[in-house]
């Protein structure tokens, strides 16, 4: 039921040999497609034998989910956004989806602007750490590991570390906040995210907690994720123990210590930024925002973004057309849609050509937005973003109307 | 369904950035950041976020058509070949030209030129890069001996100067631009001369050199003859690895700094500054375009800012140089191949043993040994014309005149992927397909090949270039130097005979995100990524100044037209603007020409803000939507060249450098007046 953990297995050999740890995942994928459950899963598979490349893939062949086992940590594709984009928001068909706690998060603030639906959704989420943009990656491992990209065949972030593993077999290990410290390491965004354990999703899996066991700890979040993971054991496809105190603590105490790292990070990001004069932050921004080129990709990215019909287009008659950079408008428009419900997922910021600190001013705003409404976007899919939602209690004050 | 994100990469400048399409059941519906790719890691500009939507435009070509009575007519490819192959049977060497484009592949261009040399014993054969790079070739061939990027565009973050000459980056180059921002961030500073108050000048700029249009010449000479006389030229670098200077200093001696103020109305302290910076730097690096080249002295300026990188040391290591920015997709790659009239593949220099050497490689005899005709001497000479993506009558200065030249041809084949403005005086028109309908190799800015591969289905009776091209030797009796069954086996013919290309294989291109840099000589080698590192590619390997004087532009304002005209580039649009033009989105941004005037001069003239102007010059008239602005200096006339009816060329001048025939598109006198 909805609140129990589990140190779990694939009861299949080659899932398990493949799998970094108890291969939970790829079997509860092979049991929702074996079983006709969902019409497809969408996963994360690398590009050929490319660690760097990893992208979106819809899988209905269960002989294929093989390919997506294993954790990729130097790829952020947009889950979120495929799903809202490319295959319709799941009103017609019924998908298993993995992803990481932005991925979920993503998708439920999507639930909530109607652009996908949650009904047809099992979500199946990871434990993250954080991820590596594939080209600092690169320069890392070339630059401070001396080892060649493509002789990594695995790389792991374990209690404040980063490792890699050579195709011989060798482990290498590095101070990750050592290698931050000097611009290498985890996404900027991924160094301040709080939420690691993605209990927002129907099923999280990790491996916090198993003890370096070749096992896979599970929290069930959902009562549909509680019935999917009971038929896959009824039906043989894993095989579990329930997590002792001991396991639970541990799971507790690093996701405890990754919270802490990400509110240092975020300390040391948003403190230059709040400690500024005000005339310093409109001088930073401005030279920040008059770097914009008009890509849209900021926009683009955005995984919550979706009106049909943007109010940015040039066609619009808000934002000026045909101008580089284009006028205020165009950034306070896109940060004040989406400010309230920002994931901190730096899907906007990696998109950006000018290098605009994106992510960091929108997570930063939406900080501040938590203070003030306490609203934490995409974990609650019954409580809605507050700047566009309207409360009965602020219906009753005199004078407030809504009009259509 | 079958949906899936396939890695390529964009189709417009030379950037080489990557992109994922997404590709469902067959058809492109989206693109997606490719973040490992090491060019652009992710981001896009306006034109790469929107880059496939011309393929679905509608009017594509997509069957042969031949002209009948003066009207086009459907017809298949038997018919259209076969009347392509009679009537160039009847094109004697001299009569016939061969006009390729930067947006061809390499195996496309390899197998063009082949066409020209083999099949119509011509040396005829061009691209456009005549147009607008061929005076770097002029310029830096005597002073370095390439005249290729010598740096790759990664190293450029590491400069600490960057001097930009005459290149809006921000606009032309948007990814390029994050590098010098990126510089920028570590302390580098930028200088950038061009006459225009860009948003390069505005946002990228730390001193901007204002100068006059056509005024480079005097700017650089003066700031040659600065660094000198503070001492501050790199005396080391200048005894190890050059040649000449003493002829320069005594040229320079004759500087009058007075007088380059007054030429360029730079303020000489700004001057001085700007050459402080740049001969201080431990790394400089020139990025360099159409804003020195496309003019009477192109090759000239080139050699200016040569002589100013080998007076501070400024090349020969990674995130220097003098690097010529190549504009479009394949604008390296099709001058490799040879397109060019004074080159085999390679850049063999045509002569008796270079059309030896392609006798043996190609088991062919009597190739020619004399240099063929240039682009813009093709169309004023030859009677038969075979047009390959180019389209001049938008690129090439005096269009009116351009077209009475072509409607006196005898015939004319274009082959493209739209009907463009050329394409509607031939007398056959040939449907290409385009990049991800087929599979090929780009050359980018940077000496970067990459390959992009076949993704969806050809439209209609499309066919990739090459293989029309080879259709068409098959008829005329070259079977055999044409059976080429894929762009792969090509791809393995130009290995063989280009040497800066023999180490890079197909397999070597999928395995390798981000390409690799020619020269590369064995499978083992990992690529050049900056060149002239132990010495130049002169024949002695030093570096060798030129002084150059300054000349004038060939038109210069009157009483008549009184205005200077220079032309340029939107970030939305792309150069002929076939493509982005059919693309709604960049449309909605930019969707007509438009000329930027400066208030002054709009109150002189009466022109108010959007208002219809007409332009006019010793060669024609167009209209367009006035943009009252500060871009530009009073007496400056700004338009961007991507629009057929307010088409730039119709008002440039068509004189050209001497030196490399490239013309002088970005200086004319023109007059300004409301439509009426």
């Amino acid at each position: 039921m909805k609140g129990d953990m589990y140190l779990a297995w694939s009861s299949d050999s080659e899932i398990l040999n493949r799998s970094e740890n108890g291969g939970i995942v790829t079997s509860l994928l092979k049991f929702v497609l074996d079983t006709k459950r969902v019409d497809a899963v969408l996963a994360v598979k690398a590009r050929g034998d490319d660690r760097y490349d990893g992208g979106p893939v819809l899988i209905t062949d269960p002989s294929e989910l093989i390919e997506t086992a294993g954790s990729l940590h130097c790829s952020s594709p947009n889950i979120a956004r495929f799903l809202k984009e490319y295959l319709g928001g799941a009103f017609d068909m019924k998908l298993a989806v993995v992803g990481k706690p932005c991925d979920i998060r993503g998708t439920i603030e999507l639930v909530k602007r109607e652009q996908v639906n949650l009904d047809n959704l099992f979500l199946i989420g990871l434990n993250c750490s954080g991820t590596l943009s594939p080209v600092v990656a690169k320069r890392t491992i070339i630059e401070e590991f001396g080892v060649d990209p493509l002789n990594i065949i695995h790389e792991d972030i374990e209690d404040g570390n980063l490792i890699i593993m050579l195709k011989d077999g060798t482990e290498k290990t590095k101070d990750l906040k050592a290698l931050e410290e000097k611009g290498y390491g985890r996404r900027e965004n991924c160094r301040r995210c709080e939420i690691k354990i993605p209990t927002m999703a129907d099923i999280a899996c990790g491996k916090w907690g198993t003890s370096n066991k070749k096992a896979t700890f599970v929290e069930i979040c959902s009562d549909k994720g509680a019935e999917l993971f009971e038929e896959a054991i009824k039906a043989g496809y894993i095989a579990v123990e329930h997590a002792d105190d001991k396991a639970i603590k541990e799971r507790k105490e690093k996701e405890q210590e990754a919270i802490e790292s990400a509110l240092k990070w975020e300390k040391t990001d948003f403190a230059p930024l709040k400690n500024m004069a005000i005339e310093e932050k409109f001088d930073y921004w401005w030279g920040q925002f008059s770097q914009c080129i008009k890509c849209y990709g900021c926009r683009d990215a955005c995984p919550i973004c979706y009106c049909k019909d943007c109010i940015l287009e040039a066609d619009r008659g808000v934002v000026m057309p045909g101008e580089v950079p284009p006028n205020a408008m165009f950034p306070m428009i896109r940060i004040a849609h989406v400010m309230d419900s920002c994931l901190n997922c730096g899907q906007c910021q990696d998109a950006c050509p000018a290098g605009i600190p994106l992510t960091r001013l929108i997570f930063m705003l939406n900080k501040e937005l938590y203070g003030i409404f306490k609203y934490q976007p995409g974990v609650d899919v019954a409580s809605r973003p507050p700047l566009r939602s309207i409360t009965d209690e602020e219906l009753t004050i005199p004078g407030v109307e809504l009009v259509f | 369904m079958d949906i899936k994100y396939v890695p390529t990469i964009c189709p417009y400048c030379s950037c080489g950035c990557g992109i994922y399409l997404v590709i469902k059941d067959g058809r492109i519906i989206g693109q997606e950041p490719w973040k490992e790719h090491p060019v652009n890691e992710g981001a896009n500009c306006p034109k790469g976020k929107n880059a496939y939507a011309y393929i679905y435009s509608e009017d594509r070509l997509k069957m042969p058509l031949v002209r009948k009575n003066g009207v086009f007519k459907e017809s298949s490819w038997e018919e259209a070949l076969n009347l392509v192959s009679s009537k160039l049977k009847e094109a004697a060497p001299e009569k016939f030209g061969l006009i390729a484009s930067c947006r061809n592949s390499n195996e496309d261009a390899y197998v063009i030129q082949k066409f020209a040399r083999v099949v119509m014993g011509t040396n005829n054969v061009e691209y456009c890069g005549r147009l607008c790079h061929s005076s770097a070739v002029a310029g830096l061939v005597p002073t370095m001996g390439s005249g290729v990027m010598q740096t790759s565009q990664l190293e450029i973050e590491l400069a600490d100067c960057i001097f930009l000459a005459g290149v809006n980056l921000k606009e032309t180059f948007p990814m390029i631009s994050r590098r010098v921002l990126r510089a920028k961030d570590r302390g580098a500073k930028v200088i950038y001369t061009d006459p225009r108050n860009t948003a390069t000048a505005r946002y990228l700029a730390d001193i901007h050199l204002q100068l006059k249009s056509g005024t480079d010449a005097a700017l650089i000479n003066a700031m040659m003859s600065i660094i000198l006389a503070e001492g501050l030229e790199n005396k080391e670098f200048i005894a190890t690895r050059t040649a000449g200077l003493d002829e320069l200093r005594n040229f320079l001696s004759k500087i009058d700094l007075k007088q380059a103020e007054e030429l360029t109305g730079v303020p000489i302290e700004k001057i001085r500054e700007a050459a402080i910076t740049y001969a201080r730097a431990e790394r400089g690096c020139i990025l360099y375009n159409q804003g020195i080249c496309q003019h009477t002295v192109g090759g000239d300026n080139v050699k200016l800012h040569a002589d100013l990188a080998l007076l501070c040391g400024h090349a020969g290591k990674p995130g220097s140089g003098v690097n010529s920015m190549r504009g479009q997709i394949n604008g390296e790659g099709s001058g490799d191949m040879g397109c060019l009239c004074v080159f085999y593949p390679g850049f063999k220099r045509v002569s008796e043993e270079a059309a030896k050497f392609f006798e043996d490689a190609w088991g062919v005899s009597n190739l020619p040994t004399k240099p063929g005709m240039t682009y813009i001497d093709q169309l004023y000479n030859c009677k038969f014309l075979y047009m390959i993506g180019g389209d001049p009558m938008m690129v090439v200065p005096d269009v009116n005149n351009v077209k009475k030249v072509l409607q006196n041809m005898n015939f004319i084949v274009v082959q493209d992927i739209f009907l463009t403005e050329i394409a509607r005086l031939a007398h056959v028109v040939l449907p290409a397909a385009t990049w991800v309908e087929r599979e090929g190799t780009h050359t980018f800015v940077d000496r970067r090949v990459q390959k992009i591969n076949k993704f969806i289905d050809t439209p209609g009776e499309t066919k990739p270039d090459w293989l029309i091209v080879s259709q068409l030797a098959e008829r005329m009796g070259h079977k055999d130097k044409f059976s080429f069954s894929s762009a792969g086996e090509i791809f393995e013919e130009i290995r063989s005979c280009i040497p800066q290309y023999k180490g890079i294989t197909y397999e070597r291109l999928e395995k390798t995100v981000g390409g690799i840099h020619w020269p590369c000589p064995s499978e083992e080698h990992p690529g050049t990524p900056t060149m002239f590192l132990e010495k130049f590619g002169t024949p002695d390997g030093l570096g060798h100044f030129q002084p150059v004087e300054y000349k004038p532009p060939a038109e210069m304002p009157d009483e008549e037209y009184p205005y200077f005209l220079t032309t340029g580039r939107s970030i939305f649009h792309y150069h002929t603007g076939h493509m982005t033009r059919r693309t709604p989105k960049l449309m909605n941004e930019v969707p007509r020409g438009f000329v930027e005037v400066n208030p002054k001069d709009a109150i002189k003239a009466g022109v108010k803000d959007r208002d219809i102007v007409t332009l006019e010059t010793r060669r024609g008239s167009i209209e367009a939507e006035a943009r009252v602005t500060d871009n530009v200096q009073p007496g400056l006339l700004f338009i961007p060249v991507h629009f057929a009816d307010s088409c730039a060329n119709v008002l440039t001048n068509s004189a050209l450098d001497p030196s490399c025939k490239c013309a002088e598109t970005k200086v004319c006198a023109v007059r300004l007046e409301v439509k009426r």
